[in-house]
């Protein structure tokens, strides 16, 4: 496209698992690109093959058939460049939040007094200064999350995976959160790959959209959002896109 | 539903719930002086063998008076203690240290699984002919078959949790790049921390229980000594004192585990507060 510097490609990556001695497909033939800097969500039903998808990206899992190239090069195993924010939040409950935060320049064996100065500044980000001693059993489903997009960005990486971060959130929470991972996304350019099964998410989220079929998941449709942020989400136009993705949609299982 | 009802409600839960409150704390002391009401009937009469709360106390008194073995009741106490303890540190650090060997590298559970399996199986008692033939009837020998109860439930529960991690903490790990060394002392083993420490509880409970035995089998000190020769010698008052002084001392070890787990595991804590 027109000058965009492709970041991250996805090439035929297909996977399937064997289930009661039977090949299952959970993800069929994707190819798409993610540019530099851009905000993408990816749009799916419920169980069609997501986390997969994600898990086969940040390196957690090899797949059957296909590549990731990262800048043109094929990433093998998790890379630091890439980094997940987790559907299921996945703090260590045996650390605070601030040893949460810091885990990754910690394990890359950066001195303590440096990657706390990283770690405050992106607990700062998401507003959770006041918290770093508490532990994650003593805090909301929000802040949990914000642990989580905290301790992502902590480890710098380039591209950020989203699995459904607000999904288990009270529609007032989530607003307030889309709106700031909007606000960071603006401060703080990274690409980011941002996977919800909510249309008005994603359409008041992503600069482009990946639709995904239900399982085995494959790519129906991309569309690309030029809406100026903040999007308004009742404007005509909104709700326009919104009406014809979510026609397009298959519904979930 | 108006602001006036949802006062009346809550209320009212309220004061059920504070009336709870004070039953919870009033059951225990009654319980406790329902069994020493029935103490004092089981021991009524003239004719009965059984002693009283009253006889207790005075033998109480005497043994303060007159030590057995020449030693006190508190120094019966602090042999039958220095066992325990030592056994106890013992079998944490080994059971421990096999259990997350065994947990978490297939290939020595492969190996050393089965041999310890077999040696589970055998209750700590069981070993006390062949260690006394081995090494007499020192302090060692009897130390050697509370580390044997102590360490079994150290080794399963470590084993246990160390092989059934979460697999999204593992996964953290990968995502930040943890080296084996990392993953193993950053992720699996603080993943682990809850069921190492229930086998720390029951371990406790073990040792206490074993030293007792192994006590009554064979020694000069310690309070299972003290319960064979009240039993010996017809003086059932020791005996109840010494049953007395074992159920302290067992609450008491058990409290202090769980203050440890607080101290090692601070999250469990404040998950409870
Ligand atoms: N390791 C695995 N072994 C077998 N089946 C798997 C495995 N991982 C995922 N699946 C299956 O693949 C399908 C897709 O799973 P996935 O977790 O990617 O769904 P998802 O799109 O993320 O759903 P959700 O919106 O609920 O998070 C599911 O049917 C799941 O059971
Ligand atoms: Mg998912």
């Amino acid at each position: 496209m027109d000058g965009k510097k492709v970041k991250l490609s996805l090439e035929h990556i297909s996977q399937s698992y064997v289930l009661n001695n039977r090949a299952f497909d959970a993800v069929q033939d994707i190819n798409f690109d993610v540019y530099d800097s851009e905000f993408l969500v990816l749009l799916g039903p419920g169980y069609c093959g997501k986390t997969v998808l994600l898990n086969i990206i940040s390196g957690l899992e090899e797949p059957v058939d296909g590549t990731v190239r990262l800048d043109g090069e094929v990433v093998k195993g998790s890379d630091p460049r890439i980094g997940m924010v987790f559907q299921k939040t996945s703090l260590l409950p045996w650390k605070t939040v601030m040893e949460n935060v810091e885990v990754g320049p910690k394990m890359a064996g950066v001195a303590k007094e440096e990657r706390r100065k990283t770690a405050q500044k992106y607990i700062d980000l998401v507003g959770l200064q006041g918290f770093e001693k508490s532990y994650p059993t003593q805090l909301s489903g929000g802040m949990k999350q914000r642990v989580g997009i905290a301790r992502a960005y902590t480890n710098s990486p380039e591209i950020l995976l989203m699995d459904e971060p607000f999904g288990a959130l009270d529609a007032q929470t989530r607003y307030s959160m889309e709106e700031e991972i909007q606000k960071i996304w603006q401060s703080e350019k990274r690409t980011i790959i941002f996977v919800t099964n909510n249309i008005e998410e994603a359409v008041y989220l992503g600069d482009r959209i990946v639709l995904l079929t239900n399982r085995p998941a494959h790519v129906k449709a991309i569309y690309d959002i030029d809406l100026p942020r903040p999007r308004d989400t009742v404007s005509p136009e909104f709700l326009r896109i919104r009406k014809e993705i979510s026609d397009n949609t298959d519904l979930a299982l | 539903m108006s602001t006036k009802n949802t006062d009346i409600v809550l209320s009212a839960s309220e004061q059920r719930e504070r009336r709870k409150q004070i039953l919870y704390k009033i059951l225990p002391v009654v319980s406790i002086l329902l069994l020493v009401a029935l103490w004092i009937a089981a021991s009524g009469g003239e004719s009965s063998s059984f002693p009283s709360p009253m006889d207790v106390y005075d033998r109480f008194l005497r043994f303060m008076e007159k030590p057995i073995q020449k030693l006190s009741l508190w120094q019966h106490i602090l042999a039958s203690l220095k066992r325990v303890l030592i056994a106890l540190l013992a079998s944490w650090v080994l059971g421990i240290s096999f259990g997350i060997l065994i947990g978490w590298n297939k290939k020595a559970n492969a190996l050393l699984g089965p041999i310890f399996t077999a040696i589970r199986v055998v209750p700590p008692l069981a070993w006390i002919p062949l260690i006394t033939i081995w090494f007499g009837t020192g302090e060692f020998p009897k130390i050697l078959v509370v580390f044997l109860g102590a360490v079994m439930p150290v080794v399963v529960n470590t084993q246990a949790g160390m092989s059934n991690i979460d697999q999204q903490y593992l996964d953290v790990g990968r995502i930040f790049n943890a080296n084996k060394r990392q993953m193993l002392l950053d992720f699996a083993i603080p993943s682990a921390l809850d069921a190492i420490f229930a086998g720390v509880r029951t371990s406790a409970s073990a040792a206490w229980m074993v030293v007792l035995a192994a006590e009554m089998l064979g020694g000069k000190s310690g309070v299972g000594f003290l319960i064979t020769r009240g039993m010996d010698s017809g003086d059932l008052p020791l005996v109840l004192l010494s049953m007395i002084c074992i159920g302290i001392i067992g609450a008491i070890l058990a409290i202090s585990m769980q203050l440890i787990e607080r101290g090692v595991c601070p999250w469990t804590a404040k998950k409870s507060n």
